[in-house]
């Protein structure tokens, strides 16, 4: 039960509250470069949540049994060359960075090859976008959230197991993709408005982008009123007596 | 057959007509999310900057070894152990600034300006114009971050680097350090060097005829 | 992806052309990737303890003042009297899980308990509030807190990191739960909520609470303990 507030709160947050675009400033380049038209922005989302679940799974697994002090792997390699108290401590989250962009960048290239088998005319339509999707920031990004809450906890017991890992990876997504859909029925409305020529392109586009993310500011708070909506009555008992 | 650039052509490009956030819009991420301080985005430009220079001087310095199709993980793989360096060096001597600039930092290895100063340029030619091209598009980098933090900061909190340049009657618009006031920002300050450039294409086209 | 080579027999010449490519290649990639992961190993070498010291020193730093109170924490001729922290981990059981609570136990120089600060963390209006909350030795009051991160509204939420809205959280007795009140706080265990965001000060609050709760046995006990 409380796994699963965890993971609704987790999900809520990475689709809505805290969104991937409009939040935490990732992801704008192909925001703003392929969100002219719908069916391109919503095949762009799936394509970024498929590339992004697969990359968070790399990371994570990679994270947990390798790199993080006291993983596994790591541990019986240096089992090898040093006594087994040190072998434990070997600390390789320095590589942590290189790892992750290989990983996204061999997760784009599976990815790449999957569509171009089996989705002929999409990959066609799809032209330069797809390999592109590597510098797209909301990936990198996620890995680094998953790692920050493996790594960068107090408590070990605290740490991110995969469900949670792949919850903020998927709804990550999913966020990114309602944020490019919603600017891309805008962009296709404006088109038929007169927009002063300085601002034509990504001018009005981020001004846009900017109402949005005052509608989506609306979002905040809720998971606080969820998790107590959600939080079983006998932890209730005692917020009520300051009541 | 076009003459390659110069170095100082590399270098005066990078800072305005070739701005790699106003006139290219690359690396817009970091842009909208260090901006609501100064002191952050002068930070992040500076990281940037170290970060885009010795990349673009391991590159040019192996760029007779490069081959069509490994160049982009050889790019990265340089790109990231800079990033890794930078972070670390940041932790260890100024934990704040760190702390607040967070995940941005790593964030620095799919920058697209980087990669692409590195493609463009450093694979092609020699240390010296790839060198004065880095600090170019780093310093066209730092001026774009430091006027939109500047607006933000002082439109937002009154304060410029922390100390206060408005009168304190100003109420703060507390909008333009949240992420609403980042994207507005970016998009008037960008119809303003579009507006700027329109009208001086406009004038060499007068003059011409 | 290069489409593949034609059928056709290929010249002995240009297939060690190929071979040769692909070696030199992957030895160019190899070679850096060891290059760079030595630089890298070096650089975690020399910068890793300062980086942790870094992590320690940002609660360590803050001890003083929240046991004390800013004005003697900072009084110069309690320098040479500084106090002394250590951390330990206190496990408490609460609805069948194990939650553990980093202590930081504060003596003075002479050695006796100047008092405890426990790091607890909770839902805020926006994301987590992180805080350092400090007791009396017994913890019969709260001497004080500081907030380590938030993520609350800049200009309403985030006005809970002030020092005159935590001050009031300054000798608090423990025996009854903190109550946020709206304005005009009048009992000794009321505070006032920053206007505008309630929510912000009421989720603090009730963190405190809950620290004080979990950790009112255990720390008593090894106040006891100390003392014997």
């Amino acid at each position: 039960m409380h796994y699963l507030t965890d993971i609704i709160l987790i999900a809520l947050g990475a689709a809505l509250i805290n969104n991937f675009v409009l939040y935490y400033f990732v992801g704008i380049c192909p925001f703003i470069g392929v969100s002219r038209r719908i069916d391109m922005a919503i095949g762009m989302g799936f394509a970024v949540t498929f590339v992004i679940s697969i990359a968070a799974f790399l990371s994570w697994t990679i994270t947990t049994f390798m790199l993080k002090p006291g993983a596994p792997v790591s541990k019986w390699a240096a089992g090898f060359f040093m006594p087994a108290a040190s072998a434990a401590q070997v600390d390789l989250t320095v590589l942590s960075y290189i790892v992750y962009i290989f990983a996204i960048a061999s997760s784009v290239q599976f990815v790449e090859m999957y569509v171009r088998r089996f989705y002929p005319s999409l990959y066609r339509s799809f032209g330069v976008f797809l390999p592109l999707i590597t510098t797209n920031c909301a990936i990198l990004f996620a890995c680094l959230i998953i790692f920050s809450r493996i790594v960068g906890v107090d408590n070990p017991a605290d740490a991110w197991d995969i469900g949670r890992a792949l919850t903020l990876a998927v709804f990550g997504g999913i966020g990114f993709t309602i944020a490019i859909t919603i600017m891309a029925g805008i962009r296709e409305e404006l088109e038929l408005c007169d927009i002063p020529k300085p601002l034509k392109g990504a001018g009005i586009t981020l001004i846009v982008a900017s109402i949005l993310a005052m509608a989506f500011m609306g979002f905040t708070g809720v998971d606080s009123g969820l998790k107590s909506a959600l939080t079983p009555a006998a932890v209730e008992h005692t917020q009520s007596a300051e009541e | 057959m076009p003459v390659a650039p110069t170095p100082a052509e590399r270098f005066i490009q990078g800072i305005l007509p070739e701005n790699p956030v106003y006139r290219q819009l690359l690396g817009l991420c970091p842009t909208l999310a260090v901006t609501n301080g100064l002191k952050a985005a002068l930070t992040m430009a500076g990281a940037v900057a170290f970060v885009l220079f010795c990349a673009n001087i391991v590159t040019s310095m192996i760029r007779h070894l490069l081959k069509p199709h490994l160049r982009i993980v050889i790019f990265t793989l340089i790109i990231a152990t800079f990033v890794t360096i930078t972070d670390r060096f940041l932790a260890a001597y100024m934990y704040n600034m760190s702390k607040t600039l967070g995940p941005y930092i790593p964030l620095i290895i799919v920058n697209c300006i980087i990669i692409c100063r590195c493609e463009v340029c450093a694979s092609r030619q020699s240390m010296f114009t790839a060198a004065a091209d880095a600090l170019g598009q780093a310093g066209g980098f730092a001026l774009a971050l430091a006027s939109i933090a500047a607006v933000r900061e002082v439109l937002g909190t009154g304060q410029l680097f922390g100390i206060q340049v408005l009168p304190t009657v100003w109420p703060n618009w507390i909008i333009m350090i949240l992420p609403p006031g980042a994207f507005m920002t970016l998009g008037l300050l960008l119809g303003a060097v579009n507006w700027i450039q329109l009208r001086r294409s406009e004038k060499a086209g007068q003059t011409s005829e | 992806m290069k489409p593949l080579p034609p059928l056709d027999p290929i010249a002995s010449s240009a297939l060690e052309r190929l071979k040769h490519n692909y070696i030199l290649q992957a030895w160019l990639v190899l070679m850096l990737a060891l290059f760079f992961g030595a630089s890298l190993a070096v650089v975690h070498l020399r910068l890793g303890p300062r980086i942790e010291q870094n992590k320690a020193n940002e609660t360590r730093h803050r001890i003083p003042e929240i046991i004390l109170g800013s004005a003697r924490a900072e009084d110069p001729a309690r320098q040479e009297r500084a106090l002394t922290s250590s951390a330990r981990t206190i496990s408490v059981k609460k609805q069948g899980r194990e939650l553990l609570y980093t202590v930081y136990e504060a003596r003075h120089p002479e050695g006796n308990l100047a008092g405890w600060v426990a790091k607890a963390a909770g839902q805020g209006y926006a994301d987590k509030v992180e805080l350092l909350i400090g007791f009396s030795p017994s913890v019969d009051a709260i001497t004080g807190i500081f907030v380590l991160d938030q993520k609350e509204t800049p200009g309403l939420g985030n006005k809970i990191t002030t020092v005159d809205w935590r001050s009031q959280f300054a000798e608090i007795k423990t025996a009854q739960p903190v109550e946020v009140i709206k304005s005009g706080a009048k009992r000794p265990n009321q505070i006032d909520a920053i206007t505008g965001a309630t929510i912000s000060s009421r989720s603090v609050t009730r963190i405190v609470n809950t620290t004080v709760e979990d950790l009112r046995g255990p720390l008593a006990a090894l106040a006891r303990n100390a003392k014997d």
